[in-house]
């Protein structure tokens, strides 16, 4: 049977395939990044999916979830403390894309990235 | 088109790799062993009962100074490049400022009312953030968010960078500081005993968990609001260059 | 000892410090961006001074108060601390560089610069899998930051597209790496590397699988960030555009880093992976190099040379499972000579103006710029004393001992690809027309010199470290102590003294270590070393007559004569190889000095180190995995080993001298060569290839090789180059190119009378050694001397010198009888002894090929008197004088001994003779007061003399008579009817002299070999050229490259895998 990990898992495969594809054939700066945000989100996806356990809940004690409890009862807090990271330094990294597209706008008034080969070879 | 054709056949082998990952894969039915150490263990050597707070600001309180210096160079680097591009732009004219149509009254009092309510938010959420779901970033990004709404509101407003820098290298600097004296004072780098680690569940316990939250919360708050200020004050002189 | 956590928090508090100073404040900012570099460098100092001091264990650093793998964990070791070290000081060097753009840009520039360092760092010390990850993130971005910083200083839009193509990559692997990491967490329960590499070999089924999936995409991440072929093209946009301090930090510092990273990760995957690095490594490194060949953007050109390097310590990484706990020796070698020198290269690029290659002949004027330069390309192609070369001896002996034969022929073809486009560019540097715009302000570009000159001292301060290490592991010697590499590299600090004074020290010099050590020869050494040493000596008397203090010269020379005196008394493997490199290095910057040297000298260091490395591979293969071997024991190989080895060791040993086939190299490099050069690289340095094949002969001997007796063809070889090489000279125009080609038939006649293999043959050979020494340096420098007074090499221009330069003249006169063997010179004994010798043979077939090479030297010999010295003196040389003293000198001195020699020419060969006896019993020679005995006649030179002299004086009174009333005829004097020679030249009588002889054999001297050669090196350049078009420029092409690149090795290495 399929679990509902499983599903997210596959669903975040899918939007980073699709994230992929379109960083591959949009020729726009922006497209691209927008493309790339959508693999990001994607990996996201899958790093929450792949901590998810069926019947357990978020890793807070509190009422709730008694410490004693915590071992049967939270799912695996690792990969929620590792997507945070991630989504913080995607966060970054698309700042920067933006900029460089800014500046490479303000400098060539383009935005394809097929006019920009002055280096090659 | 070859080229969609070859992108496609790339993205099916890229998916092919991911699809025996999936397939591959088995939920755990129970914790592994470092999960497990920290359902266990969390309450009694950490004291905050948001396991995973205890994880991003202690465990792995590396990772968050990295991630948080992230975003500090990325700030940083935006900054650069933008302000570059305005000393390039805007060095000869010093021509004032074009004015805009004055955005909706709806919009610039709205913003007004809800500014100092989303900042409250902002701050409640990162000083909690060791007993709720929530934390320095999420507190930290919604403190920007009030900032963009000052902006939408008035797209001329200027911030003070300054203060901003000041902000973001104060509290960035507190946070390493207080990580050096987790190792002269306590077990070593990062670790949050430096103050008494209280009764689980109240707002002051887990050592400096929530000190160190608030400080990226008000550091990743003051480095948004940097990139926001300086995306948005670069666009103003690509609109005047444009006139 | 300060924790080696504070690097990392050093760097953060300085960069958030920075924050509060006021935009201004930049002097400030900028003295808190050094400080703090150099507090993280002395921490790294600290650290691998206790562990190189104390051999101590690395120690742990854990965070949190909690044990790993509960929280993230640093260590640091020796090689930690090493790298670390080597990552801080390129840091603070590269900011020293920066300076003016670091103080343009202000704080947040230096904040990103500090952060880029600290995070590097923090790569080599994390023992975390996602810490690992945030750290390469911080690498990437802070890179992508800094590459604007060359926006500032050049602003061409060029560096922001290059770093949004580096952001495009990187987030294909970012996502890989954290896809990667996730599923390996999954699998193993934690995220530290050392636990998971316990936990990853229990994993069973499934969850194995899953794992190697997970793993693979980690590995293909981190190894991504090497910029492996083909997916690298977007790194070397940025070494192209980016500033190039930034380009030594993203070379040597990013680099270093990352293949430390992928060090770590080997050790989760274990075994099973080697492979695939070592397949990624190699294809690499050759592809990097043969695609740099035609590029011509100076930094462009390094870059490609980065990615190569990378690839190769990638290889070598790969093959741990045999390299062992050699692995950190030879790889640090490697790595650490690429960083220096990548580093230092990049700084001094920072100081030329223009980018082409050629344009790097600005720095003509500074001797200790190019002495860096020198330094830094020796460095990388692994040449003694630097690191790269005892890592290069290790890796290559370790390889052939486990039989990967494919990898270490790809090695060393990948090397020689990159020494020939670095010495190509050294020799732009030397010959090149120098751009107008010179080095600009070394005052000004303090920070790049003073980093230069820092990476400069590294690379010879870690010589110094890696000959002791080899002592300790290897129980080599330290080649850099060794004394007469010393005394060469002692006149580089005594270069501010005049000629006179450093010729008379290196004169001394060598005289002295003859003194020292000339009791140790045999008498077969002992040749040998008279040659080298006191041969040596009698050539540099010739250099008393430059003036001023000929920067350069002695350092070379020096060089070339302490390979030469230590290559005569190296026992083993090893020691003969150090030689042979550094006589090889030194007489290639002798050579390049020459005023038109510049393709020979690099045709000749080619085929030198081309030779060289088939000498290597020889060896590596005959130790069987040992380090080095005595090379006595070169006698106890068996087959199927054996006659491999003789093969590459003959091949090696017949580049250097100069074997039809191999011997293109040679007409240019010795008639280039200066006045004073030739007769060293020619006289002297040629024997040093027949002191190799005798070495390989006497130890080895006579080998089989499927069938095919190697000492036949060694004959048939030696005979074809006599016969070719002699033709080859007789048309020549040059003086120089004369003697040089004759040299070439010379080799032959030595080499055939060694590969005789009987008692004659070789004492004809070792007579040779000793004629060709005295008449071709005798030859080459009153040649020479001529050339200098009459300023052309052309024999058609000159004629009638022989009352102007009398004393030219006779040495010309007594060499060319020497040369030819005709009575009463010594070349006679040798031709005596040679047609004995071939009478006790048997090859008949290329006896006859020898037998008609004879009187084809007579012909080149009578041209080169008859056409410079007699005949009628042109106008424009009437008032020539003789050549110099101190040219002339050396001249006379080798008539007498050639005077001497012909006499009694058992003062040498006696000796020789009877130690012959040890290795051939039969066939001597029986000497008897005057008289010499062999099994077909004797021979008594003082009678011959006698005869001689007596023929010689009647027919010159006869002469005198005969011609006193002889009528002179002008020499232009030829009526062409309504018919203007094309060109002036074809009516003088000595051009094209050979005019009919050329008809006839006109078709031996086609110009196949040198077709051969420069179709082979076309094709490299075409292929080259070809293939770098694959990196079309267009960001979106290179992330296709790097998919394809992980699917192709996801199905290759998935495959191979178990």
């Amino acid at each position: 049977m399929i679990s509902l990990a499983q599903m997210a898992m596959a669903a975040g495969f899918v939007l980073i395939l699709i994230g992929f594809y379109g960083a591959l054939t949009q020729r726009n700066l922006l497209r691209m990044i927008v493309a790339f945000s959508l693999a990001n989100t994607g990996v996201h996806i899958v790093l929450v999916a792949v901590g998810h356990m069926r019947g357990r809940t978020a890793p807070i004690l509190d009422a709730a979830v008694p410490v004693a409890d915590a071992l049967t009862r939270v799912i695996d807090p690792v990969p929620q403390a590792l997507v945070l990271t991630a989504i913080v330094i995607g966060l970054g990294v698309t700042a920067l894309m933006l900029a460089y597209a800014l500046k490479l706008h303000a400098r060539k008034h383009t935005l394809d990235i097929a006019k920009m080969t002055e280096l090659k070879w | 088109m070859i080229k969609r054709a070859i992108a496609l056949l790339l993205t099916l082998a890229v998916g092919a790799l991911f699809a025996s990952l999936l397939v591959g894969y088995v939920p755990d039915s129970e914790l592994n062993h470092t999960a497990r150490y920290y359902a266990e263990r969390t309450a009694e050597d950490i004291g905050a009962a948001n396991i995973v707070t205890a994880i991003i600001v202690t465990y792995r309180g590396l990772d968050t100074l990295g991630e948080v210096t992230v975003l500090f160079i990325s700030a940083a680097i935006v900054g650069l490049v933008l302000a570059q591009g305005r000393v390039l732009n805007n060095a000869p004219n010093n021509a004032p400022r074009q004015t805009r149509a004055p955005v909706s009254e709806l919009l610039s009092t709205g913003s007004r009312v809800l500014t100092p309510l989303i900042l409250l938010l902002g701050v409640y959420v990162f000083v909690n953030g060791h007993l709720t779901p929530g934390g320095g970033f999420q507190g930290g990004a919604i403190v920007a968010s009030g900032m963009l709404l000052l902006l939408l509101a008035d797209p001329l407003k200027q911030f003070s960078h300054r203060l901003i820098a000041v902000l973001e290298s104060l509290s960035g600097l507190l946070f390493v500081g207080i990580g050096v004296l987790g190792v002269l004072l306590a077990g070593g780098f990062l670790d949050n005993r430096l103050l008494p680690i209280g009764t689980l569940g109240e707002l002051f316990s887990a050592g400096v968990i929530p000190v160190i939250y608030s400080l990226i919360g008000l550091k990743v708050g003051a480095e948004f609001s940097s990139m926001l200020a300086s995306l948005s004050e670069t666009n103003h002189t690509e609109n005047s260059e444009e006139t | 000892m300060v924790s080696a956590l504070h690097i990392i928090t050093a760097a953060l508090a300085a960069a958030f410090l920075l924050g509060l100073l006021k935009e201004q404040q930049r002097g400030l900012a900028y003295g808190i961006t050094l400080l703090t570099l150099a507090l993280m460098s002395w921490i790294s100092a600290g650290w691998l001074w206790t562990f190189a001091s104390t051999g101590t264990a690395a120690v742990e650093i854990f965070t949190a108060g909690t044990e790993p793998p509960f929280a993230i964990n640093l260590r640091i070791g020796l090689a930690e601390a090493a790298l670390t070290l080597l990552i801080n000081l390129v840091g603070l060097l590269s900011a020293l560089a920066l300076k003016d753009t670091l103080l343009a840009l202000g704080r947040r520039a230096m904040a990103v610069w500090l952060v880029a360092v600290m995070a590097l760092s923090g790569i080599v010390l994390t023992r975390d899998l996602f810490n690992l990850f945030v750290f390469f993130e911080l690498t990437v971005i802070a890179s992508a930051g800094l590459v604007l910083l060359s926006e500032h200083a050049k602003n061409d839009g060029q560096a922001l597209a290059a770093g949004f193509k580096y952001l495009i990559v990187s987030q294909f692997i970012s996502a890989f790496l954290l896809i990667g990491i996730i599923f390996a967490y999954h699998a193993t329960g934690t995220l530290n590397i050392d636990d998971m590499a316990a936990a990853a070999p229990l994993l069973g089924g499934g969850a194995a699988q899953a794992f190697a999936l997970a793993f693979f995409l980690i590995f293909i991440a981190v190894v991504a960030e090497l910029k492996p072929f083909p997916a690298n093209g977007w790194a070397l946009d940025i070494y192209e555009s980016a500033h190039p301090a930034f380009s030594a930090l993203f070379s040597a510092a990013t680099g270093a880093a990352a293949l430390f990273a992928v060090d770590k990760l080997l050790l989760i995957g274990g075994d099973a992976w080697l492979p695939m690095a070592t397949g990624i490594g190699i294809v690499t490194f050759v592809a990097a190099n043969l695609l740099a060949l035609p590029q011509t953007n100076d930094r462009r050109l390094l870059g490609y040379s980065s990615i190569a390097q990378t690839g190769l310590i990638l290889a070598v990484l790969g093959q741990r499972d045999i390299l062992g706990e050699h692995t950190l020796y030879i790889a640090g070698g490697l790595l650490l000579s690429h960083a220096i020198a990548k580093a230092g290269l990049y700084w001094l690029s920072g100081l030329i103006a223009e980018r082409g290659l050629e344009a790097w002949a600005a720095l003509r004027g500074q001797p200790l710029l190019i002495f860096a330069f020198v330094s830094f390309i020796s460095m990388l192609s692994g040449l003694p004393p630097f690191p790269g070369f005892y890592a290069k001896w290790e890796l290559i002996h370790l390889l052939a001992g486990e039989g990967r034969i494919v990898l270490l022929g790809l090695i060393l073809f990948g090397a020689l690809l990159e020494a020939g486009y670095l010495f190509r560019w050294f020799g732009y540097i030397m010959k090149r027309e120098a751009p107008t715009e010179v080095v600009d302000n070394v005052a000004h570009k303090f920070g790049a010199v003073f980093a230069t000159l820092a990476a400069l001292a590294a690379a010879w301060a870690l010589s110094l470290v890696w000959g002791e290490l080899a002592g300790l592991q290897f129980d080599r010697f330290n080649m850099l102590l060794a004394l007469p590499l010393l005394f060469a590299l002692a006149f580089l600090l005594l270069d501010w003294l005049p000629v006179w004074v450093k010729n008379s020290l290196a004169i001394a010099g060598l005289l002295a270590w003859f003194y020292l050590t000339y009791t140790e020869y045999d008498p077969l050494r002992m040749i040998f070393a008279v040659i080298f040493l006191i041969g040596g000596s009698l050539t540099l008397l010739a250099s008393y007559h430059e003036h001023g203090r000929r920067i350069g010269f002695y350092p070379s020379a020096m060089l070339m004569f302490a390979g030469l005196a230590m290559l005569i008394r190296a026992t083993d493997s090893f020691d003969f190889f150090v030689a042979w490199e550094l006589l090889t290095v030194g007489s290639y910057f002798l050579i390049l000095r020459g005023k038109h040297s510049e393709p020979h000298a690099l045709s000749y260091i080619l085929f030198s180190l081309g030779g060289a490395f088939l000498i290597l591979a020889g060896f590596a293969l005959a130790t069987q995995g040992a380090p080095y071997f005595d090379l006595a024991a070169l006698a106890d190989l068996v087959q199927p080993l054996a006659p491999w080895v003789f093969l590459l060791l003959a091949i090696g040993f017949m580049t250097k001298t100069a074997a039809i086939g191999l011997h293109i190299w040679l007409p240019g490099a010795h008639a280039e060569a200066e006045t004073d050069v030739s007769p060293m690289v020619s006289g002297i340095l040629l024997k040093a290839g027949l002191y190799g094949l005798i070495v390989l002969l006497l130890t080895m001997g006579r080998q089989d090789f499927y069938g095919v007796e190697l000492i036949n063809a060694m004959l048939w070889i030696g005979a074809l180059t006599a016969l070719i090489g002699n033709l080859l000279a007789i048309f020549q125009e040059d003086a120089k190119r004369l003697l040089a080609y004759s040299s070439i038939g010379q080799m032959g006649y030595a080499m055939f009378g060694l590969a005789l293999m009987n008692h004659l043959g070789w004492l004809m050979a070792l007579m040779f050694v000793i004629n060709h020494y005295v008449y071709k340096s005798m030859l080459f420098l009153s040649v020479g001397g001529v050339a200098k007074r009459t300023g052309t090499r052309q024999m058609y221009r000159m004629g009638g010198l022989i009352t102007l330069m009398p004393l030219s003249f006779i040495a010309t006169l007594i060499g060319i009888i020497a040369v030819s063997g005709v009575p009463p010179l010594s070349g006679f004994g040798g031709r005596w002894i040679f047609y004995n010798a071939i009478l006790t043979a048997e090859a008949r077939l290329p006896m006859i090929l020898i037998f008609l090479a004879g009187p084809i030297a007579f012909l080149y010999l009578f041209r080169l008197i008859y056409t410079i010295f007699l005949g009628q003196l042109k106008d424009e040389f009437r008032r020539v004088k003789e050549a110099p003293f101190w040219i002339v000198l050396p001249q006379m001195i080798y008539v007498a001994i050639l005077l001497v020699v012909a006499v009694v020419p058992g003062l040498v060969l006696r000796h020789v003779d009877a130690y012959l006896n040890h290795f051939f019993p039969n066939g001597g020679l029986i000497w008897e007061g005057t008289t010499i005995t062999s099994q077909f006649g004797y021979w008594n030179p003082v009678a011959i003399m006698i005869i001689v002299g007596v023929i010689f004086m009647t027919l010159f009174a006869w002469l005198l008579f005969v011609n006193r009333r002889a009528q002179k005829v002008k020499q232009f004097n030829i009526v062409f009817s309504a018919e203007r020679p094309f060109r002036p030249e074809t009516t003088h009588f000595a051009w094209n002299f050979f005019a009919p002889y050329r008809k006839a054999l006109g078709f031996l001297t086609l110009p196949l070999v040198t077709l051969f050669w420069s179709t082979m090196t076309d094709l490299l350049h075409t292929a080259g050229d070809l293939a770098r078009r694959f990196y079309t420029g267009n960001g979106q092409t290179y992330a296709f490259h790097l998919l394809a690149f992980v699917v192709i090795v996801y199905l290759f290495g998935m495959g191979v895998r178990p």
